[in-house]
């Protein structure tokens, strides 16, 4: 294999990487606080890509307009749905987590469904950035280097967050330790809606930044959650370090894969990565044995 | 009670069995899908209801069935009932390495292992050769009706016979300790991996089965529709409507949902997908033990009134 080759698609998956990175690290979010893996999000990233694909289509909407707007919206309804229906999970934890994946499984359905209604089944894409600049043998597009850098942009503006705001260290604390929080005087189901409509709304930001790269429709959110998921695993759950490891190797099997076999088997990589290493390593690449 | 139950059972499976005489194809192609979506619901509920290990991609085996029973019969020229026989060996020859694996993962683990695995083999099934690729395999058509009814009746009242079984064995009771607390389970005796591997087995082989008779059903098998993942949604959701981890909520639920299920899912999908998994949170949040335990909640208090009354 020639090694511009080589160099190219590595080029090419760690920048796909940020964006995975970007939407693992919004359902982390919601798992540190909660202790809920949410299956609806790669709906929400996908609600987001499309959306930005059809305001792209009617009136050329800027991806800087796009992004905050569905941002916003996706805070809301991370929120709404956190007050409606994942506040009266059980109390009693093992089946708090049961029912917490059923429906979050229930609501991925509702909202394939919704986006079917609202954009069809047509595959999307958004035609911005189309460029690619020239560095020695290797070409870098445009686009997935705008997604990489903006992904890295509100990465660190989301550690920025967690490390020196007051709200950032109410949901440190709850994910530490929820009786220990409560004790400190923090409103812990403020911190757990703020923290679902954070983790919605950085799905919906990764999701107009992967509709840079990849061609989408509303049935491809499962496989972006297992893709989010599996960085995460492969990170291991709750480790934010972890997670831009897992994300890079991701990207390189999706870019790799996408090469020397098809798209379809490309989507297929991601999950059959994060079985091999659940099966080898149950705590991630980077986590401490027996979790 | 016990006599009476079997004697109930044989008369149920006795007028399923001639009720179709009675209809016509319409009619009969919704008792079809009926019993296949309620025997559906049954698997999935021995290994998420009654073990509580939650299964997003039972419908791999169901896939699994369907295309061993379409090469059997298109390549291998086997009759489609051997194929489907087939279908069912293979479900349960593979579930059982495929369970000591998955099964070591737990709740969301556990659930997007099963997910992934569906989409996974969907995908092997769209680029493979032997499966036909994307366009899939057709078979004979033909007077294929009611041999289908008839197959997925005789394995959906097994199913029933062996939800009865271990509702009240104690193996279900095994089943339901390590639900609760798989721990204090093993620390009790119970052999934790074997009993679960079990239960995996059973909702494995179940579908499995079932696939075989839907591809001679439809006389076509292609990879979006064997390994559709709203086959778990339906069964996730009738099993939670009917009651998840009993006996009758299957039932209840399937044969509630199994019409709304059908006349939705073929004209309005995206009404589908929203009103099963809408129905999915809703009931979640305000009967999420479902009906049957409602029911005999009612009967109970009923019979004590009763009692009460003749004193």
């Amino acid at each position: 294999m020639h090694a511009a080759l080589i160099g190219q698609l590595t080029i090419d998956g760690l920048l796909v990487g940020g964006v995975y990175a970007l939407s693992a690290l919004g359902l982390n979010v919601i798992f540190g606080v909660m202790r809920i893996v949410n299956l609806a999000h790669g709906e929400f990233v996908i609600g987001a890509a499309l959306l930005s694909a059809v305001l792209f289509e009617r009136w050329h909407a800027n991806l800087f307009v796009v992004l905050p707007l569905a941002f916003v919206l996706a805070f809301g309804l991370g929120a709404l749905i956190q007050r409606a229906f994942l506040r009266r999970l059980p109390e009693d934890l093992a089946s708090a987590e049961a029912t917490s994946l059923l429906m979050t499984f229930g609501l991925s359905y509702f909202f394939v469904g919704a986006w079917l209604t609202f954009f069809s089944g047509n595959f999307r894409s958004v035609p911005y950035l189309t460029g690619a600049w020239t560095l020695g043998p290797f070409s870098i597009a445009q686009a997935r280097l705008a997604a990489f850098v903006a992904s890295g942009i509100i990465a660190v503006l989301l550690a920025l967050l967690l490390r020196y705001t007051a709200l950032g260290r109410s949901i440190r604390a709850t994910s530490q330790n929820v009786q220990g929080a409560l004790a400190c005087g923090v409103d812990v189901e403020r911190v757990r809606t703020l923290s679902f409509a954070l983790g919605t709304a950085i799905a919906a930001a990764s999701g107009c930044l992967l509709i840079l790269i990849f061609t989408v429709n509303p049935e491809t959110g499962a496989n972006v959650t297992l893709a989010s998921f599996a960085v995460i695993a492969l990170g291991g759950l709750g480790n934010y370090a972890g997670t831009l490891v897992g994300a890079a190797v991701i990207g390189l099997a999706v870019s790799f894969t996408g090469y020397f076999a098809t798209a379809q088997v490309a989507q297929a990589a991601p999950y059959v990565l994060f079985i091999l290493v659940l099966l080898l390593r149950p705590a991630g690449i980077l986590g401490k044995s027996g979790a | 009670m016990k006599g009476r139950t079997v004697i109930a059972f044989a008369i149920v499976a006795a007028v399923l069995a001639l009720v179709p005489q009675f209809l016509n194809g319409y009619a009969r192609s919704l008792l079809y899908i009926t019993v296949l979506y309620v025997a559906l619901a049954y698997a999935w509920n021995v290994i998420s209801g009654y073990a509580g290990y939650l299964s997003f991609g039972q419908v791999t085996f169901f896939g699994l069935g369907a295309y061993t029973t379409a090469i059997s019969v298109t390549r291998g020229n086997l009759p489609w009932w051997e194929g489907a026989l087939l279908g069912g060996v293979i479900s349960a020859a593979l579930a059982v390495p495929l369970g000591y694996l998955m099964l070591r993962l737990r709740g969301a683990f556990f659930a997007l292992g099963m997910l992934g695995l569906a989409q996974t083999l969907q995908v092997v099934a769209n680029s493979w050769q032997l499966t036909g690729g994307g366009s899939g395999l057709f078979l004979p058509p033909g007077s294929n009706a009611l041999p289908a009814y008839y197959w997925t009746l005789a394995i959906g009242l097994l199913t029933f016979a062996a939800t009865l079984f271990i509702d009240r064995s104690a193996f279900g009771l095994r089943l339901q300790a390590l639900r609760e607390d798989e721990q204090v389970a093993s620390t009790l005796g119970v052999q934790v991996t074997t009993t679960k591997v079990w239960a995996f087995v059973i909702s494995a082989i179940v579908p499995g089965l079932l696939g075989g008779g839907y591809a001679w059903y439809l006389t076509y098998v292609e990879p979006v529709s064997a390994f559709a993942t709203r086959f778990d949604l339906q069964a996730v959701a009738m099993t939670i409507l009917g009651g998840i981890g009993t006996v009758w909520g299957p039932l209840i639920g399937g044969v509630l949902m199994s019409q709304v299920s059908e006349m939705l899912a073929a004209q309005y999908p995206q009404a589908y997908l929203m009103i099963f998994g809408g129905l999915v949170v809703v009931l979640l949040v305000f009967l999420p033990r479902g009906i049957a335990p409602a029911v005999s909640a009612a009967l109970a208090r009923h019979r004590a009134r009763a009692a009460q009354g003749h004193r």
